[in-house]
């Protein structure tokens, strides 16, 4: 055993190695140095069999390398002459001594010690090695030994597959060897012997592998996974290494896996990269942890590479202190210990760059913010961290948003886009609307839409009201906003930036209001329009409509709108309009639609209210909503002014004119008044709803709205719904029947009109005739000659009887109308009193106040009874109608007697 | 100008509520006595030419006409602070000036005579108006010019201006005292027939009431006729208050009787106000220290639905129409104008509280229901009430007034007392078939609104014809008979 020879001897030769080193590094004669040569070699070749295993891995360079470097050392020394040649000597000589080593490792030692040796400077002197190699022997020795045994203890049971000896201690068994006695003899095992030879040789490999797995990179042992990318264990090497550290190289190696994971996330090409400016942001990030990484891992690279350096150095030397270094040494239980941190976060970065992978703006930011939630510190920070980086670009973007209303985002990242196909016209409505895939979940819709409008009010201000100069302070507003990006998605929104994006949002929205308000008299355009388009205004209506009484009644085609201006300031000037701003009163305009045929001026006539400006921009979406409310609006005035001006006041002043004729026509007046007065009352209480207690009810709370209003969309939107209400009670648009009952009735008031016209017509016809009978009777008498002759008579007679029949079938034709209005406004009520609808349910009983309808129509009571309320639930609405609660029972036969006597009672 | 209205004042009554009238409407518009916008008021966003216009000095001047056949209460408005206000051309004066010495006959016989200057004026007053809407003339029913020439006026309005409307203002006798007019109820009588057949609306002002009221509710012992009239022109201002400050709906004067009067001949309209308070109120109250403990507390507190109610019960009813005793009567329509500050969906809730408390009882022949306008009143009187009230309702018990005025006339008629002073005027020359005809058609009057309580009121017309074809033939025997007991 060459380890086993005594002391002095290997002092020996390492005194004389060493002397024969210094020889040649000083220089000696060339004679000499063949001698030299010739003798280094096979010293060195000593030097290592006294101790050949004392390297545990393998040597620093590989054989090959090492001859290389002896070489130049050797020729590059000035004492050397050209024609020497050192090297080629040297490698002769080296050739010729290890011709018969057949270890690889045994040569790759003998070249690395020689090149260490002549690399090694001057210190030699310095140390007595000899003495301290004596005094600290006995220590080495022993753990030597027990280092020895130990590997070969673990290897022995690693072999027989027991793994519970990784965790036996090194100095505890060595303790428990020396007690057992086999102390001092180390066994002659050349199974363990063969084993260590080997160990020693991969355990270097094995660490170096695990460095190298951080990094991505394949090694002997480890290879990649085509597949998953994963790293496995080479099937040829394995064998030469024990399962355990198979299974710890195993471990090691999913860090490379992350590694590489997060090398693809972080690299555009790959794909599988986030996308767009807050990608970029995100892959910078990553590509910073990466090379953080990198130099962590450098560090473990360099400290093998040291503790080689060192290994070989001392093992020049002779030197045993490396032994005490041996802790120092990298081993594959360091690395686990050490690859536990960097793991967890190359872990957590590749969940969430995974998490990111494709995704962009404001849903990469939400991807990232549901990271953050973790009760893990360093997870926390770690989101936190990227999720800053992440919102930087896009907190720039809210900032130029919010500060100079422009979008810069090439990516479409940003939570707000403008819509290029809609123009300047529409801006504030249109043009700019919420991205809601890209809103990051820590915005609250409440705040995007706080941010849109502050923006979407820049542009309007600039675009539409030409307004440059911008708010103050927004210098300072920018420097919050754009230096507090963590703020933005803080749990509670709280902070500086939320506050400054408030500050920001009022005072533009203040600006805009101001200005809309102000210069551009919103809130008197909004009164205009309710004063005329909603018929507020009650006498500039019916003086309006008074002055072109004439207008309306022609057919549509004979109406030509300059006339009709005329008019419109006629009455403008007459009423109480006059005294509104001249401002409002230029937008208000008469048009004259296409007419169809048949068509009067009623229904082709109708006043327009023309915005102009930001106004219109504001307004433009709610003006089809005032043209749709301005017809029955307009319809229930004329029949307002049918009613009254035509009908009522022509009965009233016939009244006195018939008052002759009072007996043989009061049938027919008295069902004619009865049934105006019962129009005029429908139409009444319909026109006090809709313009009182629908409009005007709504109006007040708009105004009150408005005036609490602190930005223009509180303003706008409250005009919306006051439009939108108004629409359900004036029946706009309404899904149920009423509108079509409406018209019915509307359609007997003009009928009634005609028919009223054609009755006098007949009644005056009559009363001339009487009176130009007695006119003729009091002159003949007044001649003196007898009243009338018989054939007269007979013919007024005639005449009369005749008058009495068409009085007759006029009052039938009244009738006629009488029933069919009767028949809407039944089927109104009922429709009123069974819409969900309160108000209309109200307006139901308004109508019929004195319950006089109810007491002629069982059916309208019924809707407001809990019976019908039960029925319609279980059955739906109509079978409750068509005697619901008769189809609870099974039989059919009485089912059909009951309806058919519920329907007999009915007609 | 638009839906003006010419203001007719006949007689010592009508002039002195027409005085009070443009005296109110003056105070409301901010216009001076002398007919000048008062500084402030300049900016006012309500309508005065419905009822002024204005001349070349942009001085206001009523649409108004001054009648009467003697001069004592022109002369009082002429010396007054009002004078300048007028247009005096529009004031005529009887140039005999003996008055109708309360004799329906002889004011009727003088408003024949004096028809044509008096028409001038008229006639010159209409061209001057843009589109005319109607007449509204002030009178009282039981003295001679009022009632006399104002008969005789309306019959030729309704014939030379048929398509506009005829409003009065009539002042209907206290009867709860003896009157020193002892042909009170003849004169009543021919008056109300041509209120029934030439008016398209009547509003009766019952002194009865308004002395009733004046004692009652504003605790004024011996009420004088300018307390009386403050209350007529609070009543008259307030019911045009709609065509002056005009809103969304009941703008002119036909959009606000229309719906009132469903048959030509129900056109006699109650007023109903709250609250009241007398003037000697308001001026202490305006003249002494607010904080003194003499001004008297307002306890009310008024809402809408208050409002509404009140003006429901009979006791703030400008008519007094003594005490029902079938129960039967009903209201045939109802228009509540209200003023002040009112917030629009407390109208709506007092309207459904009222429908489910049956607090009115309507007629049951045909739809009706309480019609609310709401009305901006006056900013520059000062009211201490939140809300105010004013109810126009067509009622079928105001029938009872006619039907005292029929008994008083039958009374009298039965006696045939003091007819001679009528027979001397031309219209009664031949026969009192006058008499007899009016008490025929306010008797047709009643009956109508009696029939109006009933479910058949739609039948009326024909069964009344059959009545008065029964009637026809003891009508005439009763003709005869009382004539032949008055030649004896």
């Amino acid at each position: 055993m060459p380890h086993s020879n005594n002391h002095t001897d290997s002092n020996n030769v390492a005194t004389e190695f060493k002397g024969l080193i210094s020889q040649l590094r000083e220089g000696v004669h060339p004679k000499d140095s063949q001698e030299l040569l010739d003798r280094l070699v096979p010293l060195a070749l000593q030097y290592i069999r006294k101790c050949p295993d004392i390297f545990d891995s393998t040597p620093p360079l590989p054989e090959i390398i090492c001859l290389d470097k002896i070489m130049t050392i050797l020729e590059s020394n000035p004492i050397w002459g050209d024609e020497d040649k050192p090297g080629s000597v040297f490698h002769e000589h080296y050739v010729v001594a290890s011709c018969e080593i057949e270890d690889h490792r045994m040569r790759d030692l003998l070249a690395n010690l020689i090149l260490f040796s002549l690399e090694n400077d001057t210190s030699y002197g310095k140390v007595d090695y000899g003495q301290q190699a004596s005094i600290a022997r006995p220590k080495t020795e022993s753990k030597i030994r027990s280092s020895c045994s130990t590997t070969l203890q673990s290897n022995g049971i690693s072999l027989n597959g027991n793994k519970n000896g990784v965790s036996v201690k090194p100095s505890s068994y060595d303790s428990t060897q020396n007690s057992v006695g086999l102390g001092s003899v180390p066994l002659p095992n050349y199974v363990v012997e063969i084993a260590k030879q080997n160990n020693t040789n991969t355990d270097y490999n094995v660490v170096q592998n695990a460095i190298y797995s951080f990094l991505g990179v394949q090694g002997k042992y480890l290879k990649k996974d085509v597949i998953t990318g994963r790293f496995k264990l080479d099937p040829l090497s394995m064998q030469s290494i024990s399962s355990v550290q198979a299974g710890m190289l195993l471990r090691l190696s999913e860090l490379g896996y992350y590694h590489d994971r997060i090398t693809k996330f972080s690299n555009t090409t790959t794909g599988y990269n986030a996308m767009g400016s807050m990608g970029q942001a995100l892959m910078a990030k990553l590509k910073l942890e990466l090379s953080e990484f990198h130099g962590h891992v450098a560090a473990l690279q360099d400290q093998l590479n040291c503790y080689r350096e060192t290994q070989m150095r001392d093992y020049v030397d002779r030197d045993k202190s490396w032994l005490d270094r041996q802790p120092e040494q990298l081993t594959l239980f360091k690395l686990l210990c050490w690859y536990m941190e960097p793991l967890r976060r190359m872990q957590w970065l590749t969940k969430i760059a995974d998490a990111c992978q494709m995704k962009k703006g404001g849903d990469l930011a939400s991807v990232i913010y549901k990271f953050l939630n973790n009760g893990d510190p360093m997870v926390n920070k770690l989101a936190t961290d990227l999720l800053t980086v992440c919102c930087a670009p896009l907190v720039r973007m809210i900032s130029k948003w919010m500060l100079e209303g422009g979008i810069e985002d090439s990516h479409g990242e940003f939570f707000i886009e403008s819509i290029d196909e809609v123009g300047a016209d529409r801006l504030w409505h249109d043009k700019f609307r919420l991205r809601h895939s890209m809103l990051p979940k820590f915005v609250t819709l409440e705040l995007a839409d706080k941010i849109l409008k502050t923006g979407k009010s820049i542009n309007f201000l600039r675009e539409i009201c030409k307004v440059e100069e911008a708010v103050k302070d927004r210098k300072e507003l920018k420097f919050v906003i754009d230096n507090h990006v963590s703020h933005i998605f803080s749990y509670v929104p709280d902070t500086t930036w939320h506050a400054a994006i408030e500050t920001c949002y009022s005072q533009t929205s203040k600006h805009v209001l101001d200005i809309m308000v102000g210069p551009h008299k919103l809130l008197d355009h909004l009164q205009g329009m309710r004063r005329y388009l909603l018929l507020g205004q009650g006498d500039f209506v019916s003086i309006f409509i008074e002055n072109m009484k004439d207008e309306l009644e022609k057919i549509g085609t004979e109406i030509y709108s300059h006339d009709l201006s005329a008019m419109l300031d006629a009455a403008l000037r007459c009423t109480n309009a006059q005294y509104d701003d001249p401002d409002i009163l230029n937008h208000l305009d008469v048009v004259v639609k296409t007419p169809y045929p048949g068509d009067c001026g009623w229904d082709v006539i109708s006043l327009q209210y023309t915005v102009r400006g930001p106004l219109a921009t504001m307004l433009e979406p709610a003006m089809p909503t005032y043209k749709a409310l301005f017809k029955p609006l307009w319809r229930i005035k004329h029949m307002e002014f049918v009613l009254s001006t035509k009908i009522w006041k022509i009965q009233m002043g016939n009244a006195k004119a018939l008052r002759s004729l009072h007996d043989e026509i009061s049938k027919a007046t008295y069902r004619l008044h009865l049934f105006t007065s019962e129009i005029m009352h429908f139409v009444h209480q319909m026109q006090y709803y809709v313009l009182f207690e629908v409009i005007e009810c709504n109006w007040v709370e708009l105004q009150k709205r408005m005036q609490q209003a602190k930005a223009l969309d509180d303003i706008l939107d409250a005009h919306s719904k006051f439009l939108q209400a108004i629409s359900v009670g004036c029946f706009v648009n309404t899904s149920t029947n009423m509108e079509s009952h409406l018209e019915v009735v509307y359609e007997n008031i003009i009928s009634l009109e005609n028919w009223q016209e054609n009755f006098y017509k007949e009644c005056f016809a009559e009363l001339e005739a009487r009176e130009k009978m007695q006119r003729a009777i009091a002159e003949s008498e007044g001649t003196g000659r007898f009243g009338v002759t018989t054939e007269q008579k007979m013919e007024r007679d005639q005449d009369r009887k005749m008058f009495e029949q068409k009085i007759l079938t006029c009052c039938r034709t009244l009738e006629g109308f009488a029933g069919s209005y009767a028949k809407a406004v039944g089927g109104f009520l009922l429709a009123l009193n069974s819409s969900d609808d309160h108000n209309l349910q109200l307006f139901g009983t308004r109508l019929d106040f004195n319950e006089y309808y109810k007491k002629r129509d069982t059916n309208l009571s019924k809707p407001l009874t809990f019976e019908h309320w039960r029925m319609s639930n279980v059955y739906g609405y109509s079978k409750s109608h068509m005697g619901g609660r008769y189809s609870m029972y099974p039989q059919p036969t009485p089912q059909f007697g009951r309806q058919g006597h519920v329907s007999l009672t009915w007609d | 100008m638009p839906s003006e209205i010419i203001t007719l004042q006949l007689g010592q009554c009508g002039n002195q509520i027409g005085f009070e009238f443009w005296k109110r409407l003056c105070l409301e518009h901010g216009i001076s006595p002398s007919g000048v916008l008062e500084e402030f008021a300049t900016d006012g966003m309500d309508r005065k030419d419905v009822f002024f216009y204005q001349a070349d000095d942009d001085h206001y001047i009523p649409r108004a006409v001054l009648l009467d056949l003697e001069p004592r209460v022109i002369n009082t408005i002429m010396t007054s602070a009002y004078s300048k206000l007028y247009n005096p051309e529009n004031v005529y004066l009887s140039k005999h000036g003996g008055g109708a010495g309360n004799n329906w006959a002889s004011g009727y016989s003088q408003g024949d005579k004096l028809q044509e200057e008096i028409f001038d004026i008229i006639d010159r007053e209409a061209d001057g108006s843009d589109s005319l809407e109607g007449f509204v003339l002030c009178h009282s029913i039981a003295g001679g010019t009022g009632s006399g020439m104002g008969s005789f006026l309306m019959e030729r309005l309704a014939d030379r201006y048929p398509k506009k409307l005829i409003q009065t203002y009539s002042v209907f006798p206290n009867q709860d005292e003896i009157s020193d007019v002892v042909v009170q109820p003849y004169n009543s009588m021919l008056t109300l027939r041509r209120l029934t057949t030439a008016a398209d609306s009547v509003v009766v002002l019952d002194n009865t009431a308004l002395n009733r009221i004046a004692c009652d509710r504003l605790h004024i012992q011996n009420p004088t006729f300018t307390q009386i009239n403050t209350l007529v022109s609070t009543i008259m201002s307030v019911s045009t208050t709609t065509l002056r400050y005009p809103s969304y709906m009941n703008n002119n004067l036909i959009g606000l009787t229309a719906p009132l009067i469903p048959t030509p001949q129900l056109h006699f309209l109650m007023t109903g106000y709250t609250p009241l308070t007398s003037d000697a109120n308001l001026s202490s109250q305006v003249n002494h220290n607010p904080l003194s403990s003499h001004q008297p507390v307002n306890v009310r507190k008024t809402t809408v639905l208050d409002v509404m109610r009140r003006l429901l019960q009979p006791k703030n009813m400008m008519v007094s129409t003594g005490p029902d005793k079938t129960n039967h009567h009903c209201y045939i329509s109802i228009l509540n104008i209200i003023q002040g500050e009112v917030d629009p969906t407390q109208v709506h809730k007092s309207l459904q509280r009222i429908r489910e408390r049956k607090l009115a009882q309507f007629i049951p022949w045909g739809p009706t229901s309480i019609q609310v306008a709401l009305s901006r009143s006056s900013p520059y009187v000062q009211s201490n009430h939140r809300v105010s009230g004013l109810m126009l309702a067509n009622h079928t018990s105001i029938c009872s007034l006619f039907e005292r005025t029929l008994n008083q006339y039958d009374k009298l008629r039965k006696r045939g007392a003091f007819l001679d002073q009528f027979r001397r005027e031309d219209i009664f020359k031949d026969d009192l078939t006058e008499l007899d005809e009016s008490r025929e058609i306010v008797d047709g009057l009643v009956q109508e609104y009696e029939a109006a309580t009933r479910m058949d009121y739609l039948q009326f017309s024909t069964t009344r014809r059959a009545d008065r074809l029964d009637g026809v033939g003891d009508a005439k025997s009763e003709d005869t008979k009382s004539l032949n007991s008055g030649d004896l």
